[in-house]
């Protein structure tokens, strides 16, 4: 049975904490459409997993509407539909696995409970079991397997069932740096292959470039931008979500009609404008060189001291500070090192400085 | 395409009045006792013996609980001063012996630690004995210390059994303290007693004001041995004073059950009001360790 | 070498002080404890008696006569059956009312019943059986409701098979409160997000109760199987004041005969019985409870 949709409609979610009452979620509202794999981003405590509990059945909303397939399955102070009965397949960020029963027995749990046939509780288990390769772990408990094998367990009990949609919670945040990417990969092809409608909540935004086709940022329990992951990390709505969703500059500077300055640089904009604005430009936009780049597409911004240079993975991470004000600093990537207290000039790309007011 | 709801919407509602209406059933159940021991103090000498029990008392008068109000005063009295110290000073002293047995229980040295489980395992088990048979080396040892009949000898023989006691409530308490934090005010070279006082002692609070209102019940209720160290009338302690007023010819029934009611009243009291800490503290327990 | 047992010297002097104030109350009175249990242990291989004014020697004499006894084996009879009684609808209903009151939402609402169901244990064992015999009544007691409904009055404490099950009624009322708190605490203590992934999952709250909570709480299972037996042991005051004293057969625990055994004067076969029943405590329950709480601890 697959859901259509999914719509979220003016949900507003307060807890009362020590007395006050304290607004996880202000007016949200959202839709996802049919096998979309939808991404919700987010810093810690913003209300993104509020949300997702919302529309897994476990809170109820103070106010607003959810509808599945246009069926109102929660609103105002009620939960019309339980979780129980919302065929829903949810992994939790510890993954919540039964620790007295065995792996097998945690992935069948689900459809014992719906009363099906062993014979097809055996088939179904071990359908699932070889798609995330954890077969041979079946017959042991949590407690014996490692992170990875415990997530793939716990994705196997929220796709045994065949849901209508797969709700992911901080999947990987649990996971070693390591085994990360395998998983974030695993995902992507579970979703591929099963097309299934997925909602997937991070704080991380290398897990919604990985598996999400829309995302939907959520600030101080608002929904403040919905798009495409590269279309969020290119036109950022604000300073905020700019910063959430990956690595920037993020600085005051003055306009004076095209003319951006900071600290000793001079940045050329697009439009003219008066007065101070607040600038982001990401480290990949920026580039130093000992000489001058003959390349229309970087434009030279001042003269600059290399402060700190590490290494970090294969690239040199580089704090410059402006020439003639050594408190305008930038953060930028390089290819090769620099010497501390070198001068270099540097550069940004073209159409890569966003200005918010 | 089968709409999602339609399946048992019911159900889900059904289950949680059903879930309230056992537990209510339960709670009338169990509160049956002490529902008749109230109402029954407030019936007349005639109503108390043909009325059935479980129905309240058409004139309700406040006569038998006057009438035993003054008898159980100074019983009351000598309660509060036994029970209540007695109980402070055995949770403290339990607690300083717990504390004594848990350092020891990890040191480094191997011979200290079986020592000291051993010495626990020993006086856990004289925990066991029932201690009626106790009653000839009690009152022996307590008329040798010429504490018949006075504050002191019930209190120490109290002490007797609630330090042990208390001692190894208090231990499965500290045994829930992270050790880390015991081994870094040792480094601070902070002494043993001031380590327990100062860090460990709020630490492990819940715990010990659930052993101490588990003991203070425990020594409020305890009825042998009042029974046995007092003589005269002037020291009884409440429970042996209720006792007289229960059983044999000529018993006031009412009166059997307004003395039973006004008993009760301190531990019952300290029940519902501290109930919640002991809880607590059992709960905080429990959450220490899970499976 | 040296600098370690230096440093061993130094630590000792250091913290000697200190644990002596520590540990001498406690070891005190459990010296005094330990006496008091060891002074009853000494007594029961005596031959002290009404027939034997004069305390002597008696190697198992005493433990011999009263095994022997016909009632001795009557009230270990009952004890047993009381233990096993207690144990089984202790945990039984222990885990039930734990499970009924784990569902309920409200926290505060919880502590109450919770407090309801534990509450005959902050009232003297002595009053508790004084209010239970009066409900026991056959005219005035329980019977009148059950008169009232159409049902036969029960002869509770009257009848052969049912005076001693009267008696463990009135205990399973006084600790199931126990248990519950301890599955309670082991219920609430589970990750709440495991409880949803079972709702979540299509559990109901009985499947959620059988094959999640309880399978997780073994811990409380043995702490809460130890107490049972312990208190069961100990049973005095309920059949004493039941009865109105000590010789009732019908409802005899170990610990009462062992009190009718001092009041008629066998001194030592008294003690014999009270040693009888500290071994067996000690035998059933300590190496339950050091497992227990050795895994407890060592976790």
């Amino acid at each position: 049975m697959r859901l259509t949709n999914i719509r979220v409609v003016g949900v507003h979610k307060a807890f009362r904490k020590r007395g006050k009452e304290v607004n996880a979620l202000s007016d949200v509202s959202l839709r996802i459409g049919d096998r979309e794999s939808f991404g919700i981003l987010g810093p810690s405590g913003a209300g993104k997993t509020t949300l997702m509990r919302i529309i897994a059945g476990l809170e109820v909303p103070t106010r607003g509407d959810l509808y599945f397939d246009d069926e109102l399955v929660s609103s105002e102070g009620r939960i019309i539909v339980p979780p129980q009965e919302r065929n829903i397949g949810m992994v939790f960020q510890t993954w919540a696995l039964y620790p007295n029963m065995s792996a097998y027995e945690n992935i069948a749990f689900p459809l014992k409970n719906a009363k099906q046939k062993p014979s097809e509780i055996a088939r179904k288990v071990e359908e699932v079991a070889e798609t995330l390769e954890i077969t041979h772990i079946l017959d042991r408990r949590p407690s014996e397997i490692s992170g990875g094998q415990q997530q793939r367990v716990a994705l196997a009990r929220a796709l045994v069932k065949n849901p209508s949609v797969l709700l992911l919670d901080e999947p990987f945040s649990n996971l070693d740096a390591k085994v990360r990417d395998s998983a974030r990969a695993l995902v992507r092809k579970i979703q591929r292959d099963l097309q299934i409608t997925t909602i997937l909540v991070s704080h991380d935004p290398a897990d919604i470039f990985a598996n999400a086709e829309r995302v939907g940022v959520i600030f101080d329990g608002k929904l403040v931008q919905v798009g495409s992951p590269s279309e969020v990390y290119s036109t950022p709505v604000s300073l905020g979500v700019a910063r959430l969703i990956g690595d920037i500059n993020d600085f005051e500077g003055e306009v004076a009609g095209s003319a951006l300055s900071y600290g000793g640089f001079t940045i050329p904009l697009e439009r003219s404008m008066n007065g101070k604005v607040r600038v982001g430009i990401r480290p990949e936009n920026l580039r130093v060189a000992q000489g001058l780049i003959q390349d229309e597409d970087w434009l030279l911004m001042g003269k600059a001291v290399v402060q700190v240079s590490s290494y970090m993975g294969g690239v040199y991470k580089i704090l410059v500070a402006s020439s003639d004000h050594r408190d305008a600093v930038l953060s930028l990537i390089s290819e090769r090192p620099y010497q501390i207290s070198e001068e270099v000039n540097v550069y940004v790309r073209k159409h890569g400085v966003m200005v918010f007011d | 395409m089968r709409s999602i709801s339609r399946r048992k919407p019911r159900a889900h509602l059904a289950g949680s009045a059903v879930k309230y209406l056992v537990i209510n059933i339960i709670a009338i159940l169990w509160l049956i006792p002490v529902y008749s021991m109230i109402i029954n103090g407030f019936k007349s000498d005639l109503a108390v013996t043909s009325t059935p029990v479980l129905v309240p008392p058409r004139t309700p008068t406040a006569g038998p609980y006057l009438a035993v109000v003054g008898p159980l005063a100074r019983p009351i009295l000598n309660s509060l001063i036994v029970a209540v110290s007695g109980s402070v000073i055995a949770t403290i002293l339990g607690t300083m012996g717990a504390y004594f047995f848990y350092s020891l229980s990890t040191s480094w040295r191997r011979t200290l630690t079986v020592l000291s489980d051993a010495v626990f395992a020993i006086i856990a088990m004289g925990t066991f004995i029932p201690y009626q048979s106790t009653i000839i080396p009690l009152t022996r040892l307590i008329v040798s210390l010429n504490g018949l009949d006075t504050f002191s000898g019930l209190i120490i023989a109290m002490l007797v059994f609630y330090v042990p006691t208390a001692a190894l409530l208090m231990s499965i308490f500290l045994a829930v303290i992270p050790r880390s934090v015991v081994e870094a005010a040792r480094i601070d070279s902070a002494s043993e007693l001031k380590i327990l006082f100062r860090v460990v002692l709020p630490l492990a609070f819940p715990g010990f004001i659930s052993t101490l209102i588990f003991v203070l019940i425990q020594t409020w209720n305890n009825f042998f041995i009042p029974l046995v160290l007092t003589t005269t009338p002037n020291m009884r302690l409440v429970p042996v004073a209720v006792q007289a007023y229960t059983g044999g010819y000529g018993t006031l029934y009412n009166e059997s059950f307004a003395v039973a009611v006004l008993g009760s009243l301190v531990p019952l009291v300290i029940f519902i009001f501290l109930g919640r800490y002991f809880i607590r503290g059992l709960m905080a327990l429990g959450a220490g360790k899970g499976v | 070498m040296t600098s370690h047992r230096r440093k061993t010297n130094r630590w000792l002097r250091r913290s000697i002080p200190s644990y002596l104030v520590l540990s001498t109350p406690t070891i005190l009175f459990s010296a005094l404890l330990l006496y008091v249990v060891g002074w009853n242990f000494y007594l029961s291989f005596t031959n002290w008696s009404l027939l034997n004014p004069k305390i002597g020697f008696a190697g198992l004499t005493s433990y011999v006569q009263v095994v022997h006894q016909s009632y001795f084996i009557n009230s270990l009879i009952h004890s047993s059956v009381l233990a096993v009684v207690l144990v089984a609808v202790g945990n039984g209903l222990g885990i039930l009312l734990a499970g009924l009151l784990f569902f309920i939402n409200s926290s505060r609402l919880r502590t109450v019943y919770l407090s309801i169901i534990i509450y005959p244990l902050a009232i003297s064992m002595a009053i508790n059986s004084v209010v239970w015999l009066w409900l026991y009544n056959y005219r005035l007691g329980v019977n009148w409701i059950l008169t009232r409904v159409g049902l036969p009055a029960v002869p509770w404490l009257f009848s052969r098979s049912l005076a001693f099950p009267s008696i463990m009624i009135i205990t399973i009322w006084a600790y199931t409160g126990l248990a519950t708190l301890f599955y309670l605490a082991s219920y609430i203590n589970m990750d709440k997000s495991v409880i949803e992934a079972a709702m979540i999952d299509r559990a109901g709250p009985l499947k959620i109760l059988r094959s999640i909570l309880v399978p997780n709480s073994l811990n409380s299972f043995i702490v809460s199987t130890a107490l049972l037996l312990i208190f069961s042991l100990r049973i005095f005051t309920v059949p004493y004041v039941v009865s109105g004293g000590p010789t009732n057969t019908l409802l005899q625990t170990l610990v009462v005969y062992m009190y009718y055994l001092f009041t008629t004067e066998y001194f030592s076969q008294s003690a014999a019985v009270a040693s009888i029943i500290t071994l067996i405590a000690v035998a059933i329950v300590i190496p339950y409870a050091l497992i227990g709480i050795r895994r407890w601890i060592r976790t």
